[in-house]
Parts: C-alpha cells; sequence; structure tokens
C-alpha cells in the first residue's frame, strides 16, 4: 500500500484536521445539535394537539432528522481527498454520466406523475396534505431515481 | 465511438486501476470507455491524449457513417 493510500480512510478525515474517529465524533455532535434545534422549532411551530402526542412526535422528528444532519455535518466537514475510494475527478467519470441520465429520467417522470395527477384531481375532489403529497413525490423521485440509475448501470457498465 | 484505448493502455503495461488512478477517475469509466460504451467529455479525452502523449484521434475515431 503506497503513502497515498494510507492517508485514506474509510470515513475520510475533517478540512480542519484531526483523525477519521474526531471527524465522526465532531459530526455527530453537531448532527445531535442541529437535530435538536430543528425539533425546538418543530415543537414551538408545529401543529398543536394532545401534549403527550406532541411529545411523541417530537421524539419521532428528532431521531428522524438526526441521521440526515449527521450525514450534513459530516459531508459540510469532509476533505474529500482523505476519503477512501473517492475518485479525484467524479465529474468526468461514467457515473457521472450515469446519474445525469437518471435526473433527467425523473425530472420527465415528476412532469408526467404530476401533470396527470393535477389533470386527474381536477375531476374528482380529493382532499390530502400538502406535506404528505410534498413527501411522497419526493420518495417517488429517489425510489424512481435508484432504479433509473441501476439499469442505466447494467446497460452501460 | 471506436477507440484504441486498450493498446495504448497494454503498451505503456498500465492496468486499468492503474489508468483510474492517473486520471482521477473510477476504473468503471475505464471499462465504459474501453468497451466503447462511454464516449468521454472534452476535458477527459484532452487528459488521456496527454497521459499517452498523442493526438485525441489517435485514440477515438468516429463510427462510420
Amino acid at each position: 500500500m503506497n503513502t497515498e493510500q494510507e492517508t485514506k480512510a474509510r470515513w475520510g478525515r475533517s478540512r480542519f484536521g484531526g483523525s477519521q474517529a474526531m471527524l465522526i465524533i465532531v459530526s455527530l455532535l453537531a448532527g445531535a445539535v442541529l437535530s435538536a434545534a430543528l425539533t425546538l422549532v418543530w415543537w414551538n411551530f408545529g401543529p398543536s394537539g394532545d401534549p403527550q402526542r406532541r411529545l411523541l412526535a417530537a421524539l419521532a422528528f428528532g431521531l428522524i432528522m438526526l441521521p440526515a444532519m449527521f450525514g450534513l455535518c459530516w459531508v459540510l466537514l469532509l476533505d474529500r481527498s482523505t476519503l477512501r475510494g473517492a475518485t479525484k475527478n467524479p465529474e468526468i467519470s461514467v457515473e457521472s454520466q450515469w446519474y445525469g441520465k437518471a435526473a433527467v429520467g425523473v425530472f420527465q417522470d415528476i412532469l408526467l406523475v404530476c401533470g396527470l395527477g393535477a389533470a386527474v384531481l381536477s375531476f374528482i375532489e380529493v382532499q390530502a396534505s400538502i406535506g404528505l403529497v410534498l413527501a411522497g413525490v419526493v420518495a417517488l423521485s429517489m425510489a424512481d431515481f435508484g432504479v433509473r440509475y441501476l439499469l442505466i448501470k447494467r446497460a452501460e457498465g | 465511438m471506436k477507440n484504441s484505448l486498450p493498446d495504448h493502455r497494454k503498451e505503456r503495461g498500465l492496468s486499468q486501476q492503474a489508468l483510474a488512478d492517473a486520471l482521477g477517475v473510477s476504473r468503471q469509466t475505464i471499462i465504459s470507455l474501453e468497451k466503447g460504451r462511454y464516449d468521454p467529455s472534452l476535458p477527459l479525452a484532452f487528459k488521456l491524449s496527454a497521459l499517452f502523449g498523442c493526438q485525441i484521434e489517435d485514440l477515438f475515431q468516429p463510427d462510420a457513417e
């Protein structure tokens, strides 16, 4: 193993220096703080109702936000050049082209689904939470992207 | 697009991984290039020509129409 590979780590190192463990710990702590702050915002401005149910909802909200906030902090703090397996020029790698093709496909699918959905809903009356609908669109887009990326990878890889 | 990438690479005794590392791309990129399933962007084509010390046309040739 050469020196360059030896300096690389599975989770990388922070752009401000320190070890891999330090990056993970700082990301976890910062993620927990951000998650708690967002939960506090939700608690103050979120929907009102039964206090016990709100408490449970706040806990669930905080727990769901925790991994996302940890990931966000890790991405922001990471020095990409210290990440094992990360290529130096991802933008000219074939995976970048696969990503672009999958993203274009997802965009077209969203236009189609939302357009057809809007057309159908203009004929029938359906009451739905906007938040839930948007979350559904996001989940559908992510799943669509994953499937499309895998299919493109299989066809062109 | 046809290419003579495998010949140039083997001529220099480079593995696919070594070439990928030299270019800063994934090994999959080299595999797809050599199979003719990925037409490189101009920056990548220039990097390849600089690495092999030849013209882009020496590496890549358009398919006959």
